[in-house]
């Protein structure tokens, strides 16, 4: 049961990295949607499997981004060391953001990791050695997919970047829904159910919470370099609170407890976004108008609401009161 | 030595604003225990409106009454309409709706004065500086830190000394406890959300002189808004000043010695705080 879910949602993963170029016509685009359903991956690891709300994943997904562009443009690495630095330069920052904001727990904890992201982006402005300020990295290069010097894959196009994209999004996918249905996912669970009785039964709570981190930091910072190479720049805008509030917000509004949850959340934010911003720029009023009712009316998010239709489709109405926690409690108990 | 005095007193007078600023979030805390996202967007909403004022020619006094009475109206109706219904839900859901509430402001605000910032002119009373001997000082920072020191203990006495300052800190032992002894909670609720709306907004008003009115400064201020009540502690009135202050010299004093990074060592100085007394100066251990 616990092989067949693993592999439904990784599939249905890949359906969306497969359908996106049949929907939209643009690369980038398709790319864009890719990038920022890893970073929500990240966040719903944090908020939806521990508990954790953090404004600080634009932290990461900067980190992220300068870490690649500084590689490639100084170092001239190759794509994959690149974007292993840039996983590795997230992962390191949060275990250093986390240690700090997991000794507080509740809204101190949310204000701590959002107080973090402030201080960070003033460091990327002050550092301007390494990151650029105001301007950010320029002219990243974007070398072709390659192993030991053979070369698999171009990125020339966008296509072919989105292409490359998409096997490390569905790779990511595999490894984090493998994750969380492991003893460390399950465990997770129980600290975001009750930290105290996790914590009386002998688990670690801190150093649980801290592995969440790192594993998030590291799944934001390697989209953040996967931006930054299919933008060719790796701007300040990427590590500000906005960046922040946006992966986080796309996570919630996929809803939480379910990683698919985020690849439609994001897809949602991005697609959405990009359609709504050509109509009116002030669009962002609507999405804090859609915050408001998703926070009253509709808290499991798009995914539970998809849960509910497929449920009223089905017909079996009595369940489709549990539906939208459905997926959480099979986890829990499988 | 001179110039060090001189912005020690510069950062008292940001770190009073900073006070203005932080002390709603605190108190609105204190009673609610809820972390009000908008807080930020309440301050912006207070420039804004001291600049519309004194554009209309009004005069830089009326922005004083004006932005937190509108403000704190403002706060009072969305309070009372809508937010009372989030309280039961899980604490993420408030952070969620005051973000989705401080996105709809700033956007609304963009779409009312523009994009770009605007500069607010102190009042001509309030222009240029005071001297004694070799001290100088601007005399509208003066004025705000005489007016922020005057709220200050209006707050205080609020809070201490009267009727609905004692029902405020009886709520936050235990709002169960004052709803039986029969007072009707709610109004308190929407009234003490007002309350802390009208200090972020007159704090905003009060700000705009000095910064000018940007449709970013509401994510700026809610920054420093966490980090004086990371620092004071979290529903604390005295931590609020202290953390206020502390955070103003800390600016100050570090814009004259590396400018670019004042606002980095405002972050930097809650870290540390925080290593050393995790729960804040003037925390309890478990307030949050």
């Amino acid at each position: 049961m616990k092989q067949i879910a693993h592999f439904r949602y990784t599939l249905l993963a890949a359906a969306v990295a497969l359908l996106l170029p049949l929907l939209l016509p643009s690369g980038t685009l398709a790319t864009e949607v890719l990038v920022f359903a890893l970073a929500a991956l990240g966040c719903n690891l944090l908020l939806g499997y521990t508990g954790l709300m953090s404004f600080g994943q634009g932290i990461f997904f900067g980190v992220g981004s300068y870490t690649a562009g500084v590689v490639l443009l100084q170092l001239k690495l190759a794509l994959l060391p690149a974007l292993a630095l840039a996983a590795l330069g997230g992962a390191l920052v949060a275990l250093l953001v986390g240690w700090f904001s997991i000794r507080q727990r509740g809204t101190y904890f949310v204000m701590l990791t959002l107080a973090f992201a402030q201080m960070f982006y003033f460091l990327a402005y002050t550092m301007k050695d390494v990151t650029g300020g105001d301007n950010g990295l320029l002219d990243i290069p974007r070398p072709p997919l390659a192993l030991f010097g053979l070369t698999l894959l171009p990125t020339t196009s966008s296509w072919q970047y989105y292409t490359v994209v998409a096997i490390l999004f569905v790779l990511v996918f595999w490894l984090l829904q493998r994750v969380v249905d492991s003893v460390l996912g399950k465990t997770l669970l129980a600290v975001r159910e009750n930290e105290a009785r996790a914590s009386a039964l002998g688990y670690d709570v801190r150093l649980l919470k801290l592995a969440a981190f790192v594993i998030s930091g590291a799944v934001t910072g390697l989209a953040g370099g996967l931006h930054a190479m299919m933008t060719g720049v790796a701007p300040l805008s990427n590590i500000e609170y906005h960046t922040s509030e946006a992966i986080l917000v796309m996570t919630v509004i996929g809803g939480t407890g379910n990683l698919f949850a985020s690849v439609l959340g994001a897809s949602f934010y991005v697609l959405v976004g990009n359609w709504l911003s050509t109509l009116w720029p002030r669009w962002l009023m609507l999405l804090g108008l859609l915050l408001i009712a998703v926070s009253l009316y509709m808290q499991k998010g798009l995914f539970g609401l998809a849960m509910k239709i497929i449920d009223a489709v089905r017909g079996n109405k009595g369940a489709s009161a549990q539906a939208a926690t459905a997926t959480a409690t099979k986890e829990k108990h499988s | 030595m001179n110039i060090y005095l001189l912005q020690i007193a510069n950062g008292v007078g940001i770190g009073m604003l900073y006070f203005l600023l932080a002390v709603g979030l605190s108190i609105v805390f204190g009673l609610l225990r809820f972390v009000n996202f908008s807080h930020g967007a309440f301050f912006l909403l207070g420039a804004y409106l001291c600049f519309q004022v004194t554009d209309l020619g009004l005069g830089f006094w009326w922005s004083l009454l004006i932005a937190p009475l509108v403000v704190g109206l403002f706060a009072w109706i969305v309070e009372r309409f809508v937010l009372r219904h989030v309280y039961a839900l899980p604490h993420h859901f408030h952070i969620l709706f005051t973000v989705g509430m401080a996105l709809v402001i700033q956007e609304a605000v963009i779409s009312t004065w523009g994009p770009l910032g605007n500069n607010v002119a102190p009042p001509d009373l309030l222009q240029g500086v005071v001297m004694w001997g070799g001290f100088v000082y601007p005399k509208y920072r003066l004025f705000v830190i005489g007016l922020t020191a005057v709220m200050a203990l209006l707050l205080w006495w609020v809070l201490e000394g009267t009727r609905l300052g004692s029902i405020v800190r009886a709520g936050s032992e235990s709002t169960e406890m004052v709803s039986l002894l029969g007072l009707n909670i709610n109004r308190i609720f929407s009234l003490v959300f007002a309350l802390g709306a009208a200090t972020a907004g007159l704090a905003g008003a009060l700000a705009a002189p000095i910064r000018g009115a940007d449709p970013f400064m509401g994510v700026e201020a809610l920054g420093i808004a966490f980090v004086v009540v990371v620092i004071g502690g979290l529903g604390s009135f005295w931590g609020a000043l202290i953390g206020g202050i502390l955070v103003g010299i800390v600016q100050s004093v570090m814009s004259t010695v590396w400018s670019e990074g004042a606002h980095l060592m405002i972050y930097v100085a809650m870290a540390a705080v925080m290593l050393l007394r995790p729960n804040g100066l003037l925390g309890r251990p478990g307030a949050a």
